[in-house]
């Protein structure tokens, strides 16, 4: 269910990593709990993110949310698709989902996530499926 | 202690999120709350209101007491008529917005909001002063149901023994739906043509179960329920209507008769007659991007206003919302600006309602 190449955040971000570039989105799990996603103020492409800055922000129908970086580095692109079509991310979270991409200033910093059987783990211990 | 409606089980058979909405188990959403929205825009959706007030009032002077509390005009009322309006305090704020329902010469029915129902039920006990009674419905097991979309009566027809095509938007009558005895009124809180559905608790769930059985209905739940009378610009309570707002600035003085004694006329008089600053209007913006109850808003960089609703609509697919601000700026298309928690978001008055295909009052239910 979870694609295996991903790395996950407590936070619910995922993370493929390509050489030094990272797209970044939210998790099938974080979606479901948003409920149908209405709006994403997308950050700002060229915008320098630390590991753990809020990198955007996201509203449902009835919450809103930080999305936050899970990997330190520079906003080279952005998903426009999803300004108009933020169901996206609800109906296909891991790919056609995507929010962003980095060019990560560390790309061993991957090595601080979780990988998706840990991610998988970690929702279980959670209580959730 | 959250209490259960009648349908409870149901609501986590089909899956249902529930929540704690003023002391009652609910679902907020089912499937999800934008296509639950645009089910009850195209089809039919059926949701459970069991927690709101249902108060039977009833006496040969049933109808002189609900005149000294309420502001319905109960004496142009037929048996079948229903009519919204307010209980008031006696400086016109509101206790709570009602729907009142003539069941006969001397029976009535009214409904109200869960989160005031004991309030009001208190209330109007302590100022009936002559021969009526009131009973709470909801203490002797009735619950209620909203059907609503333009395929409702479609749905409804085959079940019910009244004929649709003769029943009037805004009348009730006693009828049976699948042969058990209820009360249905074409009522609302959608915009589109629907019926209120009450009964006791048994006959509640055989008539919610047989609807859900038509492929054209979907259970929806709380969230739905929200952005579809957001669209239609309908008052929320604890919203727009409260204690310390009148229904004069809420722009609804057109829904309390103009003569007699009620509780709050004195101060509806001299509203009238010189209003306060401010008025309650509706917008949109250009973005997707909400707006909530409390928010500032903005004219000429002054402040001017608060947000009281806001939302996403699915049917027009941007942000909208109600809110109170100085009235000289109530006029559609003035551009207004509204301070969220991330940005200054320009919004545009617009009127009611915000959504225009609604099908409620149609004259073809059929």
């Amino acid at each position: 269910m979870t694609p295996a190449e991903l790395h996950f955040t407590e936070q619910h971000e995922w993370a493929r990593v390509e050489g030094d570039v990272a797209t970044v989105g939210i998790s099938d799990y974080a979606q479901n709990a948003l409920g149908d996603i209405t709006f994403v103020e997308l950050p700002i492409v060229g915008a320098e993110l630390a590991k753990g800055d809020e990198a955007c922000a996201i509203e449902s129908a009835k919450a809103a949310a930080s999305i936050y970086a899970p990997l330190s580095g520079k906003v080279t692109e952005v998903n426009e698709q999803i300004e108009d079509d933020p169901g996206l991310i609800n109906t296909d979270a891991y790919a056609e989902g995507w929010i962003y991409k980095l060019r990560l200033a560390d790309p061993s910093q991957v090595d601080s996530l979780m990988d998706a059987a840990k991610y998988e783990g970690f929702l279980a211990e959670q209580g959730d499926h | 202690m959250s209490s259960k409606t009648p349908l409870y089980e149901r609501h986590l058979t089909l899956g249902g999120r529930v929540v704690d909405f003023a002391g009652w188990m609910l679902p907020v959403q089912y499937e999800g709350v934008l296509a639950e929205h645009k089910h009850c825009r195209t089809s039919a959706v059926v949701f459970d209101t069991s927690h709101m007030g249902q108060f039977l009032i009833r006496g040969p002077e049933a109808e002189k007491q609900i005149m000294r509390v309420g502001t319905q005009d109960a004496r142009a009322m037929a048996p079948g008529d229903c009519r919204y309006g307010f209980l008031l305090n006696p400086d016109a704020g509101v206790i709570d917005d009602t729907i009142l329902m003539r069941l006969g010469a001397d029976s009535f029915l009214l409904v109200v909001n869960a989160a005031t129902a004991a309030g009001d039920f208190h209330w109007i006990s302590e100022h009936l002063d002559g021969d009526a009674g009131i009973t709470n419905r909801l203490s002797e097991g009735w619950g209620k149901i909203d059907l609503q979309g333009p395929l409702s009566a479609r749905v409804l027809q085959p079940m019910l023994n009244i004929n649709l095509t003769v029943m009037d938007y805004y009348t009730a009558a006693r009828g049976e739906c699948c042969g058990r005895s209820c009360i249905i009124a074409r009522t609302g809180y959608t915009g589109e043509l629907g019926y209120e559905i009450m009964a006791p608790a048994a006959d509640l769930q055989l008539i919610f179960d047989e609807l859900l059985g038509r492929a054209e209905v979907k259970p929806a739940g709380l969230g739905a329920r929200d952005s579809l009378r957001l669209e239609m610009g309908y008052p929320l309570y604890g919203h727009e209507h409260s204690v310390d707002n009148n229904p004069i600035e809420a722009g609804m003085g057109g829904f309390i008769r103009p003569e007699g004694d009620f509780i709050g006329s004195r101060a509806i008089d001299s509203l009238t007659e010189a209003p306060g600053p401010n008025t309650l209007i509706a917008f949109r913006a250009e973005s997707r991007r909400r707006t909530n109850p409390g928010d500032e808003i903005l004219w000429d960089g002054r402040p001017v206003g608060l947000v009281t609703s806001g939302a996403f609509s699915p049917s027009l697919e941007v942000s909208i919302g109600l809110g109170y601000v100085r009235s000289e700026l109530n006029e559609p298309g003035r551009q207004l600006l509204v301070r969220t928690a991330r940005c200054e978001l320009p919004v545009i008055v617009e009127k009611k309602p915000l959504y225009r295909n609604g099908t409620c009052r149609t004259k073809q239910p059929l």
